[in-house]
């Protein structure tokens, strides 16, 4: 259903009898947009601009200062039809134009009202900067004369074949870079180390000097004049920007897209290279080494985060825009996010839409989504980060943004509701709407209660737990069982050597035969004495060979009973020697698993709140994700304790738990917060001896009673600031 | 030399008038505005002007007794105050005194003290309520001459041509005593004379004639926006002769609420024929075109909006019926189907004998209002063509628009503006957050003794218009003077049909019999004396302002004049005007309101919920519990003036987003 488009309006009088033109400096150039031609006005001098469709054009084309508005109507009527514009539809695009300053309408001066509407648009700029407080910015300098003289030194690059070599480039410092990733990764600790702050901001500036002249001269490059340059602030961060703006009247799409790219394509030059840099100052290290990494981490960390995504407005919103040929694509989506609310929830008939075109649509629709989602997911973590930083700047952050981004939309909504004109006629259905779904969210979110659940991380353990020691001094040489494997009691686990225990085998075994030797002859010789002697030396020997024997038998660790390798693998000791007494490995009773899960204190606070009978908790294994195992029998410990029992909980196990560095490696590692053991046993207690092993990593699902979203969203957000700030 | 300095002057003034514009606040600003205003002006409120008026009054011993030669010299010099812009607050109750006396000695009426009060608001840009009968022309002839000494030109605005000449001629003395010369515009004016007429300093005329001359000054003049383009204007000054209305300075608009408000955004236009293409052909094909069609199936109309739409059937066979027709425009659809549709609101949401009256072959717009033709005016934009096609008639040329001002925007304009009215209490906000004026009622000399009989509510118009004519008959009988309200023309001649069916003497007043209007309102009021019988007046809003209906002495022991409502209007302070004829300056009467189930107002405005109530009730209950009913008929009223108010709202934005954006206005 198309809206009604009356053909006359009440004011035509105001602009009947007028004979205006476009202003001489205006320049008209042609832009495609998803296959329908557009014209483009830009006065070059103020840096306007005006989008006009073909018929629009052919309007003001017609307009040559001596025709009356009327007259050209008309015209534009008998060529055009029903497509022709209406009354209404000519005085907004002339007072549009008017306002834009790309319409001359009398030949007398109008200083004044040049003037008046130049005071207006300075009042509006102060607003929108006071609305975007984390976006603020301030003019500097006009850096037309910079550019005009670095660009044609840099002409004979800035073409495909340039395009491509800077790829060969980027290939080639990513291929350079790649093989040393650990390095890298370790690099960020002390990238962020205090020291280095000043030299990581100075870098920052340098890259994004860069960045910006590469939007400047490429914008130079395709015939754009930059008549502006200045810093902005971008979440609490300084930055250069400048205004290329003049390639929004570039004919083709990809010169527009190609300045939007320039930023980031200059930046990353410098990033290659510095990639190159870090690479071969990698032995020196340095002072080089580390600004080499410091350009490589601000102009990627950047381009990812901000300038290649498409979701902020950035260098990447801009080239979307060209690339899907939608102009305006983030109010515009908006406006088609709200023109869907009110033709299907307020139903208003005559409601238009942003665009008509079904293609647009879809675009500006998944576009509307994806930009308020990211934007709510970006609020929240910006917020929760600063908060856990700085609280009362976070706080007041938090605030500011809340309100531009929510309540003043909240507020405009309220404005809308109850003074459209759209509205007029049902207005109370429109209120009543409002409130059944203000109704609805509230019950949705604050009253019907809603399944809770909490989760942990936890591994299997078995109460009947036995470490297992190397019995005597010895080379690993075998290992039977790894970490889960079942061992029947009495079989070999490891088996060690210990070539000094066959040797003094060997030696007692000869002195064995030596003393017998000894012995026979002194029975042959009769020498009573001689024998004695001998006998008891043999026995001596014999059982010092027995001993070694029983030693030689401790070699070969064997399970006491029947059971299952678990902690240490013992595969890592083959080769090396163990001392007796040494740790081998754990090994536990199978019969009697149970799950030990740690939680730290503010998630564990409902623990000691809810008596045990509220709530029941699911398991689920690693290796088998999909398997769920009721759990029963909670118990809790309820001492807190720093000290994490098993490494698969802390972070550097996988778990969640964080740690203290660790000074010795063989002590247990000790957690940053106290944690409470919680203990659950499987109520169907061979669902955990099948297939999985105790050590092995756990999920606990909590089932607590049900409770509004509300309750359980303030619960947590108070968790997260109780865990997080320091005030 | 001095030619040229006056016609400079008075160009100047124009452009300074011209550029004054009234800030339009809108939401929480207005709100703010509102409050902020109130709080500036609460100073002067009734104890205030009780005091200032008793303080007058105690001066008037003292003047009295001074020759005609004195009390000239205080005028004189209580003038020269004003002009310098030297009046404090002593002064004023001086001047005031003054010009009391001065009315005294000339009209032999002397002001009372609550008339004193009601000019004294006036004087300090007051709307005032005052009364029907409470002397309003008197409250602001005295105050007249302050404001005109002070913003050295007054424009005073009155409800008719006969008001403006007839109040120019008898205060005229007045005035010239007050060393102001005065002038009445009338329709009949000629050019020449306005532009004298319009240099005095007082200067009597309806808002209409001043407004459109404004208009014809803007035309004649072009855009006239910045001082460079009025220096253009004023050096082409012998070919346009300069504006006729040397600026707005200060005006003083009686009947108020009518001028400002029911009339606010009725614009006013000037325009012309255009004779390019004879249309009168397409719209005879479109009213024949919309006589096809269906009503429910191909169409719907909305009453309230008077706006119709084609459903997709209908939009189908008008299609196919365009396909038939020669001219060119119908190949236009969207054009074409505005045409079916304008043909279809100008069959159902205009009738003759409501919105229009067919005189000799023409259509004549009946104001809603004021119940009279309004001569020289037509629809905007092919709707009057409309209608003469639906009625057969010839159908005129198209006019074009020339110029275009609303009262709510021309009032605006003036830097000074007060006003008086019988009812402007229930418009307080809006005149307040419209015009920036805040509203003060100013108590009755004598207490109003009307009897307010209730509410009498029925379910079929056929049986209200039994139940009024029995009601009249009986009334009669008893000697009294009883004057019938209607809403239309049409509803005047039904009842008058009614009452000469029982074999009632009556009179009816409408447009269509305006002429002895006078001599009819005289005699409106008279009761049974001497084998006369009493008056029946059967009138549309023609005697709903200005008529001033004074009952005989017959009358006033009868009972005074019985005013009954045969419907509701679409404004409560419609109704209390049209009621207000009656218990004039402490005089007896009383009034009744008759209504309907099948009122337009309930059908319009509350639909659903008068079907719900007309099934509820029996078929065979004629009328019906006033108590368990008026709140349908009092939401339906209420609806119906928020609707005209967001009506006037928007056209209020409107005006200033033109104002705004468009150039050179």
């Amino acid at each position: 259903m198309t809206a009604e488009r009356p053909t006359f309006s009440p004011f035509w009088h105001r602009v009947r009898a007028m004979t205006p033109r476009l202003r001489p400096q205006v320049q008209i150039t042609r832009q495609h947009y998803r296959g329908m031609r557009w014209h483009v006005a830009h006065d070059p001098t103020t840096n306007q601009f005006f989008r006009l469709s073909p018929i629009a054009n052919e309007f003001v084309g017609l307009l040559d200062g001596t025709r009356t508005v009327e007259q050209t109507w008309e015209l534009v009527l008998s060529r055009y039809g029903d497509h022709a514009p209406t009354q209404n539809e000519i005085i907004s695009l002339l007072s549009q134009l008017y306002n834009s300053n790309l319409l001359r309408v009398d030949h007398s001066p109008e200083t004044e009202q040049l003037l008046g509407r130049g005071k207006e648009r300075t009042k509006k700029k102060v607003q929108q900067q006071a609305i975007g407080l984390m976006y603020f910015r301030v003019k500097l300098f006009n850096p037309d004369r910079a550019l005009a003289w670095l660009e044609p030194i840099l002409r004979p690059i800035l073409n495909p074949v340039g395009l491509i070599a800077w790829l060969v480039l980027l290939i080639a410092a990513l291929a350079t870079v790649l093989p040393h990733w650990g390095e890298l990764v370790n690099g960020f600790g002390s990238a962020v180390a205090p020291s280095n702050w000043g030299w990581i901001m100075a870098v920052f500036v340098v890259t994004k000097i860069i960045h910006e002249t590469g939007h400047g001269v490429i914008c130079r490059r395709f015939g754009g004049q930059v008549p502006e340059m200045g810093v902005m602030m971008l979440v609490l961060l300084p930055s250069p920007y400048v205004d290329a703006s003049a390639c929004w009247a570039f004919e083709s799409k990809y010169r527009r897209m190609a300045v939007g790219a320039g930023g980031m394509i200059f930046e990353l030059f410098v990033a290659s290279v510095a990639a190159f840099v870090w690479t071969a100052t990698r032995d020196t290290g340095g002072l080089t080494h580390q600004l080499a990494y410091n350009a490589m981490l601000t102009s990627g960390v950047s381009t990812v985060l901000f300038n290649a995504n498409p979701l902020m407005r950035f260098d990447g919103y801009y080239i979307l825009s060209d690339l899907l040929e939608v102009p305006n694509l983030m109010m515009r989506s908006t406006g088609m996010l709200n023109h869907l609310a009110q033709r299907y929830i307020y139903r208003i008939k005559n409601a238009t839409p942003p665009s008509s075109v079904p293609g647009e649509q879809a675009i500006l629709i998944v576009y509307g989504i994806g930009a308020l989602i990211y934007r709510l997911f970006l609020f929240v973590s910006i917020t929760l980060y600063i908060m856990g930083q700085l609280f009362a700047i976070g706080l007041i952050l938090a605030v500011w943004t809340a309100s531009m981004w929510f309540i003043l939309p909240v507020g405009k909504f309220v404005h809308w509701l109850a003074t459209s004109p759209q509205l007029a006629e049902f207005r109370p259905r429109a209120i009543a709407t409002s409130l059944a779904l203000l109704v609805a969210g509230t019950l949705l979110v604050g009253a019907i209660p809603m399944p809770d659940h909490r989760t942990a991380g936890g591994v299997i353990e078995s109460d009947q737990t036995t470490s297992l020691f190397f019995g005597a001094d010895g080379f690993v040489t075998k290992v039977h069982a790894r970490p889960g494997d079942f061992v029947k009691q009495g079989e070999p686990i490891i088996t060690c050597e210990s070539p000094e225990l066959v040797a003094q085998l060997q030696l007692a075994d000869a002195m064995l035969a030596e003393a017998r030797s000894t012995e026979q002859q002194a029975v042959a010789k009769n020498e009573t004495a001689g024998a004695q002697v001998a006998r008891g030396r043999v026995e001596a020997i014999q059982a010092q060979i027995t001993q070694a024997r029983q030693r030689a038998e401790r070699l070969i660790v064997r399970a006491p009973f029947d059971g299952v390798v678990v902690g240490n693998d013992p595969a890592n000791f083959v080769g090396s020697y163990m001392k007796e007494g040494k740790d081998a490995c754990q090994f536990v009773n199978p019969a009697n698993l149970r799950v030990a899960a740690s939680l730290t204190q503010s998630e564990a606070s409902w623990l000691f709140e809810l008596p045990h009978d509220q709530y029941s908790v699911e398991m689920r294994t690693l290796s088998q994700i999909d398997r769920f195992i009721e759990g029963a029998n909670i118990r809790i410990v309820d001492a807190g304790q720093r000290e994490l029992r098993h490494q698969a909980l802390a972070y550097s196990g996988g778990g969640t738990i964080e740690t203290e560095q660790q000074t010795d490696q063989r002590s247990a590692p000790q957690a940053k917060q106290h944690l409470w053991w919680v203990y659950v046993d499987a109520k169907d207690a061979s669902q955990l001896v099948g297939g999985s092993a105790p050590g092995e990593r756990v999920r606990l699902r909590f089932t607590l009673p049900s409770k509004p979203w509300l309750t359980q969203w303030v619960d947590r957000l108070q968790k997260a600031i109780q865990g997080r700030v320091t005030i | 030399m001095s030619q040229a300095l006056t016609r400079y002057h008075a160009l100047f003034e124009s452009l300074r008038s011209r550029r004054v514009k009234p800030k339009v606040p809108s939401g929480v600003d207005m709100a703010f505005g509102r409050v902020l205003m109130r709080a500036k002006n609460r100073r002067i409120n009734i104890p205030w002007l009780r005091d200032q008026a008793q303080q007058i009054d105690l001066l008037a011993p003292e003047i009295r007794n001074c020759s005609d030669g004195v009390l000239d010299e205080h005028i004189t010099r209580a003038r020269e105050l004003f002009v310098r812009g030297r009046a404090d607050e002593e002064s004023v109750r001086r001047a005031l005194a003054f010009t009391r006396e001065a009315a005294r000695r000339i009209t032999g009426e002397e002001p009372y003290v609550v008339q004193l009060m009601g000019a004294m608001a006036l004087y300090h840009g007051r709307i005032i309520e005052m009364l029907t009968g409470e002397g309003k022309t008197l409250t602001g002839s005295i105050a007249a001459p302050l404001l005109a000494w002070r913003y050295r030109r007054l424009h005073i605005l009155t409800v008719n041509d006969y008001l403006a000449a007839r109040d120019a001629q008898s205060r005229g003395q007045l005035y010239r005593r007050c060393l102001c010369d005065v002038g009445a515009i009338v329709q009949e004016t000629e050019e020449h004379e306005r532009f004298e007429i319009y240099a005095k300093p007082i200067v009597y005329g309806t808002p209409k004639q001043i407004t459109a001359d404004w208009l014809r000054d803007q035309i004649r003049m072009g855009p006239v926006n910045t001082p460079w383009t009025g220096r253009q204007s004023l050096m082409a000054g012998g070919r346009s002769g300069g504006p006729m209305i040397p600026g707005l300075h200060a005006a003083m608009v009686d009947e108020c609420d009518a001028v400002l408000i029911d009339e606010g955004v009725v614009p006013l236009i000037i325009a012309r024929s255009r004779r390019e293409h004879d249309m009168a052909q397409v719209y005879r094909d479109a009213a024949r075109i919309a006589a096809k069609l269906d009503e429910g199936p191909d169409y719907s109309i909305e009453h309230v909006y008077r706006r119709s739409e084609l459903k997709r059937r209908g939009q189908h066979r008008a299609r196919q019926m365009f396909d038939e027709l020669p001219d060119s425009i119908w190949r236009a659809t969207r054009r074409a189907e505005e045409l079916v549709r304008q043909a279809l609101v100008a069959r159902h949401c205009y009738t003759n004998g409501r919105q229009y009256q067919i005189v000799d072959g023409k259509v004549m717009i009946v104001d809603e209002y004021t119940g009279r033709f309004l001569a020289d005016r037509s629809w905007e934009h092919g709707l009057h063509q409309a209608v003469e096609a639906k009625e057969g008639l010839d159908v005129t040329a198209d006019r074009e628009t020339l110029a275009r001002m609303s009262f709510q925007r021309f009032f605006r304009s003036y830097p000074f503006l007060c006003g008086m009215t019988g009812t402007a209490a229930d418009a307080t906000g809006e005149m307040e957050s419209v015009y920036s004026r805040p509203v003060i009622v100013v108590p009755t000399n004598r207490p109003v003794i009307r009897e307010q009989w209730p509410m009498r509510v029925f379910r079929t118009q056929e049986s209200k218009w039994r139940a009024i004519a029995e009601s009249v008959a009986e009334l009669h009988a008893k000697g009294r003077p009883v004057l019938v309200g209607t809403r239309s023309v049409a509803a005047s001649e039904l009842i008058s049909r009614l009452l000469e069916s029982i074999g009632l003497p009556h009179r009816v007043l409408n447009a269509n019999f305006d002429k002895d209007e006078a001599e009819l309102i005289a005699a409106a009021g008279y009761g049974r004396e001497h084998g006369r019988e009493a008056s029946i007046t059967v009138a549309t809003n023609m005697a709903g302002r200005g008529t001033d209906i004074k009952p005989d002495d017959a009358a006033k022991k009868a009972g005074g004049l019985h005013v009954i409502l045969t419907e509701l209007h679409g404004a409560k302070r419609i109704d209390r005007q049209f009621i207000g004829r009656s218990g004039r300056q402490g005089d007896p009467g009383s009034a009744q309101i008759f209504v309907s189930l099948e009122d337009e107002l309930v059908r319009f405005h509350t639909p659903r919920l008068a079907r719900l109530v007309s099934r509820r009730v029996a078929a065979t209950d004629d009328e019906l519990p006033t108590s368990s009913h008026a709140w349908l008929f009092r939401l339906a009223q209420s609806r119906s003036e928020k609707r005209d108010r967001i009506n006037r709202a928007s056209v209020l934005r409107q005006d200033d987003w033109m104002d705004k954006y468009l150039p050179g206005h």
